[in-house]
């Protein structure tokens, strides 16, 4: 696998520019003979959709649901970054390229990042012509509120709902292209597998999820734009479709699998309350604006909150930060709950809970005051909780939220598959080994509305690209496969050797495995433990998975079972990464690389590179590349919130 | 928390074609924590292991934004709880020995697939028919070159807040789009970015929402009533204002 | 043709009940002041009723006119009522209504019709008028009749449910939806039946409970 991430030449500021100019370019008259197959429908997927069709290129884009309009970026709930400096706080394109940097730990590319940066600002001016009604201050111009550890305020937000307000104008624009005959758009569809002829992708296999029909597309070139991979825990604030199998099924046909082990713990969402509990729920980072984390000083102190003195308060966060108090970026939040509970202070009935307090603020600002910034947040937690933010402090504590390892891909979004491309969450490229808030929506417009149209031209315009059809032995063959692996899952039915187990209990199970040794902290015995762990897990699954019904219908269990398989073969290679990388960065936290003060320390010397993970075989160990990081125009620092 | 005994009578129906029928199953010893699309994920690992087809329904984000779940819970759509979708709706507002009539939304407009599935694709014929601003990628003026006051954009913001569930047709005796159709036109034309096309809009939105289907307003206001993000009627009355300018001078 | 298309889209039949709505209810002020002559004595009715008639031209004209109205306003509302009926009433098991003043909202045609059945009695009770008795004696002999008072005085408690929704949803209809002026417009929705109901009622009541018997 030859890893050659295509970085333009050029000063940093200029490489983008460079690079749309000496890109090739496809004739407008020429377009409408390249077919483009798009797979998910969140922002990338809505974004990349709209924009090639407007261009001119024949799309037929995929969704698992009923409609576009439901992926998963709708619940994006704070914000989007841009550069705009509308506030004239001192930002701009270098400094939003340089708190992501940072904010990943030094583990992203720096031309990817400052192209990030700079196109933040289109996205912005494009969402306002589509007319998405971001908030405004009374004077008509457009509102911004600092997020996520952010010290300008560069966020752009439309109430509590951006994700969804920025979805819904991905998805109005490719509506106009569905009426316009640009995009021809498959819904209750899901892609079971990839398709590769020489070389090249060159379609994919879907299941009519409401019939059961195995179909094949072909096309010049695929899009996956499927999302991030957190549900493989089971218990993630992902929506519960979203899954790996797409990317999986491009990894086996050796695409590279780049730093699986970073995933993004976020530090506020509601607390787990049962075994039947099926999803978490976030609660927006800006409640950290105002709200006042801590935990009783002494452990196992079961008081109601209100009954705790000031003075038996810990503000563990406040104490140990003085300069970012409660705002620390996310991993720092995240591991600092978990420290406290593993040291018995947790409060809640599980013990894995801390405080967010806003009696403080009610009493600086007045509770209508609060009650306007957050309302709908306290209300959502009331409704799921059934105890008031305004008379008792939240309860929070950290869950699985984003993944920043995906599909490797070089500058122009490419996999290691040529032809295939991987957009938004799905690839691995701009957030490093940790996210700030506020900025997955501003990578997935990015990645569909503005670069993908360049990376697609150039891609067509250099490549050459034999006819294929649906009918070819290809298609035949790996649509054979996928009936065949189906059917697989399916021959249990009757139950298999040894009794029954429900899709939902081994998910569960592979759940705790990741989140026990692969989560939050990781050292290498829990790992190893884990590794040999995790086999046994899948061969239970294939042993006595059972699934009721049949494959040609509409059957949810068989589409979970399908998904669950692929996270069983993908933890594997979240495991060897977090094994692999014995430094600690980021949201990667191995126990054995820790500062004095109990910081993540980072290894430049020996660690500053992306893993990138590439298929050998079934039960075969994978093979890690390195793409080696160099930092040009930023200098790796120890990263310190003190 | 407590526990609480129910009994469901699910609507149970193969696929579009088959017939359909009410089926009663009981649960015991459901936390009121629960939500209650968790309460049906127990029912279906209980119907698992006792080999029977788990209860399709449809379900994403389990956060009320979706607009994927929806289910109609004895005859009120999304159940009894004010302002909440169904993934939000939690057992406590349940008590032991409650028997809860579970069915899917119903409509000419949206057929039923499988249990509770249906489809609304008809939903996103309205918006294909109109419900954007044709702007193409790129080429976009200064997010800031028109100002808009933050009341304009707050009230296109509670229209934009429809999340295409679908309880408003569900609820509706006449099976009527109104709700759903006057969200999208209101919020486009409060803001200026979506006045050059308006009576455009208006006048093919609402004849594709008439040809998928749907049933003629009443004005009976059960939309307005059962809607999980509280959309308000007043975008209907801003709609046929919209409609009526549009039919008397376009086209 | 754009107004056949508006016409038969689902607005433009929305904004024809509710124009047709608003003429009937001025015609119905028209009535109601034109009777308030009653009040003033037989001779002014009487005088009133003749100098209309003296107006051939113009009694025809609202008589067409308001014939036509009607005729849309029937037309179009037996359209909506058969047309929403395809999604038939028993759809669900369980229904249940979220909604306050459903009687009057659901019932809206049944309130119609009564009404119609209403114009058709009292169109041929006053209007056709073979035997040339005086209008204001004719009202006497009509309403004087306990039964035939009682129809009416039943009719226009129809008439006031039909407008305590229709006069809101026409409003609505017409666009007129405004948090500030809401509750307004709730008010009036109850006053305007509430005057219709109190004012012809009156007017019944008068003759059946014979205070109008030497009139
Ligand atoms: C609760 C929550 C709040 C967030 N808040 C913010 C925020 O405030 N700011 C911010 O910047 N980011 C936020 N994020 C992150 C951000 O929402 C996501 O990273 C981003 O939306 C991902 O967009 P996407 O287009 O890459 O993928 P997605 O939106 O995940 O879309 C991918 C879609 O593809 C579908 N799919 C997957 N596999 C297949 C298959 N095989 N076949 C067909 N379809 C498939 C999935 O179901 C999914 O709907 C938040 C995330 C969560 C969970
Ligand atoms: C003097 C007599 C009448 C008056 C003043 C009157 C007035 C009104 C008004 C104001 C409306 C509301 C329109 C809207 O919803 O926008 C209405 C609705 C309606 N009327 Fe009448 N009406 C009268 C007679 C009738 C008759 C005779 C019928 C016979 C069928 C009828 C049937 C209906 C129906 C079905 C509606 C409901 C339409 C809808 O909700 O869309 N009305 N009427
Ligand atoms: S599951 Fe998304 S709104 Fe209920």
């Amino acid at each position: 696998m030859e890893l050659n991430a295509r970085i333009p030449s050029g000063p940093l500021a200029e490489k983008w520019d460079n690079h749309k100019f000496s890109a090739k370019l496809v004739n407008p008259a020429n377009r409408r003979k390249f077919k483009v197959i798009v797979v998910g429908t969140g922002l990338a997927g809505a974004a990349a959709s709209a924009t090639l069709a407007e261009q001119g290129y024949k799309v037929s884009t995929f969704c698992i649901h009923d409609s576009p309009r439901r992926a998963h970026s709708i619940a994006a709930q704070g914000g989007i970054n841009a550069a705009k400096n509308y506030q004239t706080d001192g930002d701009s394109v270098f400094r939003l390229f340089y708190d992501t940097i940072k904010g990943g730990d030094f583990r992203a590319r720096e031309a990817n990042v400052y192209r990030l940066a700079q196109v933040s600002n289109n996205i912005i001016d494009q969402c306002v012509a589509q007319g998405v009604p971001f908030a405004r201050e009374y004077g008509g111009s457009l509102a911004n509120r600092s997020f996520g550890g952010a010290q300008v305020s560069r966020t752009f937000y439309a109430r509590g709902q951006t994700g969804q307000q920025l979805l819904l104008g991905a998805y109005s624009a490719l509506s106009r292209q569905i009426h316009n005959g640009g995009v021809t758009m498959f819904n209750r569809r899901e892609m079971m597998d990839l398709v590769v002829i020489d070389g090249q992708a060159r379609g994919i296999i879907t299941r009519n999820l409401i019939n059961g029909n195995l179909e094949s597309h072909w096309a010049d070139a695929v899009l996956l734009c499927t999302g991030g991979y957190g549900n493989v825990y089971f218990l993630s604030t992902n929506a519960m479709a979203s899954n790996v199998t797409a990317a999986w099924r491009a990894y086996k046909h050796g695409a590279g699998f780049a730093n699986p082990s970073f995933v993004q713990i976020h530090p506020t969402c509601i607390p787990v309350h049962g075994d039947y509990q099926s999803k978490l729920t976030l609660m927006s980072e800006s409640l950290r604006n105002d709200g006042r984390v801590w935990v009783p000083k002494n452990k196992g102190d079961k008081r109601k909150p209100a009954d705790i003195p000031e003075e038996e308060r810990d503000y563990y966060l406040e104490n140990k930060y003085p300069s970012f108090g409660n705002l620390v970026p996310r991993d720092v939040a995240s591991r600092n709950a978990k420290e406290q509970c593993d040291q018995g202070k947790g409060v809640g009935s599980t013990g894995l809970a801390v405080y967010l307090d806003f009696a403080d603020a009610i009493k600086r600002d007045g509770e209508e005051t609060i009650l306007r910034k957050y309302g709908n947040l306290f209300q959502m937690y009331e409704k799921i909780t059934d105890s008031s933010p305004l008379e008792e402090p939240m309860t929070i504590y950290p869950a699985v939220h984003y993944t920043m390892g995906g599909l490797w891909v070089d500058y122009n979004l490419m996999t290691t598959i040529p032809g295939l491309f991987a957009l938004g969450e799905c690839n691995f490229s701009d957030h490093g080994a940790n996210r700030l808030g506020a900025s997955a929506l501003m990578q997935g417009l990015a990645d569909g509305y503005f670069v993908i149209p360049t990376a697609i031209g150039n891609y067509f315009g250099e490549s050459s690209i034999a006819p294929v059809n649906d009918s070819d032995e290809a298609f035949i063959n790996a649509q054979q496969q996928v009936g065949d692996r189906l059917n697989k899952l399916l021959q249990n039915s009757s139950g298999g050797v040894g009794g029954k187990v429900t899709v939902d209990e081994i998910h569960k199970e592979l759940g705790r495995l990741l989140w026990d040794n692969c989560g939050m902290a990781r050292n290498k015995e829990g790992l190893e433990m884990a590794l040999k762990k995790l086999p046994e897990i899948r061969q239970k699954f294939w042993d006595k998975v059972y699934i009721p019904g049949s494959g040609s219908d509409l059957n949810q269990t068989l589409e979970r079972a399908g998904r669950v398989a692929d996270f069983l073969e993908f933890g594997e290679i979240m495991i060897h990464d977090a094994l692999n990388r014995a430094e600690s960065c980021g949201c990667h936290l191995r126990e054995e690389s820790q500062t004095e003060e109990n910081e993540a320390k980072r290894d430049d010397e020996n660690y500053s590179y992306v893993s990138v993970w590439e298929y050998q075989g079934d039960d075969v160990e994978p093979k890690m590349h390195k793409e080696d990081l160099t930092f040009e125009y930023v200098t790796p620092s120890q990263r310190s919130y003190k | 928390m407590s526990n609480i005994d129910l009994t469901l009578q699910i609507w149970r129906q193969k696929n579009s074609d088959a017939l359909g029928k009410l089926e009663t199953y009981t649960l015991d010893k459901i936390s009121t924590d629960m939500s209650f699309l968790e309460m049906l994920d127990v029912l279906n690992e209980k119907l698992t292991m006792e080999g029977i087809e788990p209860v399709a329904f449809d379900h994403d984000c389990r956060e009320g934004i979706c607009g994927m779940c929806g289910a109609v819970i004895n005859g009120v759509a999304h159940g009894p709880e004010k302002e909440t979708t169904l993934c939000q709706l939690h057992m406590r507002h349940f008590k032991t020995g409650d028997v809860l009539v579970i069915e899917p939304f119903r409509s000419r407009a949206f057929p039923i697939k499988k249990d509770l599935v249906v489809d609304r694709s008809a939903f996103d014929k309205i918006i294909q028919a109109g419900g954007y601003v044709s702007v193409n990628t790129g080429g976009t003026p200064d997010g800031n070159a028109i100002p808009i006051s933050s009341h304009i954009a707050e009230l296109a913001m509670d229209a934009a807040a429809c999340i295409g569930c679908g309880a408003c047709v569900a609820s509706c005796p006449n099976g009527a789009a109104m709700l759903f159709t006057s969200a999208k036109i209101s919020q486009l034309c409060l803001l200026p970015q979506g006045h050059a096309e308006r009576k455009k809009r208006a006048l093919s939105m609402v004849e594709t929402m008439d040809k998928e289907g749907f049933g003629n307003c009443t004005n009976l206001r059960e939309c307005e009533a059962v809607c999980p993000k509280s959309i308000s009627i007043r975008n209907i009355a801003r709609l046929n204002r919209e409609f009526v300018r549009a039919a008397f001078s376009e086209g | 043709m754009w107004l056949l298309r508006f016409s038969t889209s689902s607005i433009g039949k929305k904004i024809l009940m509710a124009s047709s709505g608003l003429l009937l209810i001025l015609f119905l002020v028209a009535h109601a002041a034109g009777n308030a002559a009653i009040f003033f004595g037989s001779n002014a009715f009487q005088t009133y009723a003749d100098t209309l008639h003296s107006l051939p031209v113009v009694v025809f004209v609202f008589g067409v006119g308001l014939f036509a109205v009607l005729i849309v306003h029937i037309f179009i509302g037996i359209q909506l009522f058969l047309q929403n009926r395809k999604e038939t009433a028993s759809r669900y098991a369980v229904s249940t209504k979220v909604c306050e003043n459903t009687l009057a909202s659901s019932t809206m045609p049944y309130t119609g019709l009564l009404l119609l059945l209403f114009l058709l009695v009292h169109v041929f009770g006053f209007g056709v008028n073979p035997t040339d008795t005086k209008v204001s004696v004719l009202v006497v002999n009509l309403l004087g009749n306990f039964f035939y008072g009682l129809f009416y005085l039943f009719s226009f408690c129809v008439l006031a449910v039909h407008l305590s929704h229709g006069f809101w949803s026409m409003l609505q209809t017409f666009g007129f939806n405004h948090p500030r002026y809401n509750d307004g417009i709730m008010k009036i929705t109850y006053i305007v039946p509430g005057f219709f109901l109190v004012f012809f009622g009156a007017i019944t009541l008068y003759f059946m409970t014979g205070l109008g018997a030497n009139y």
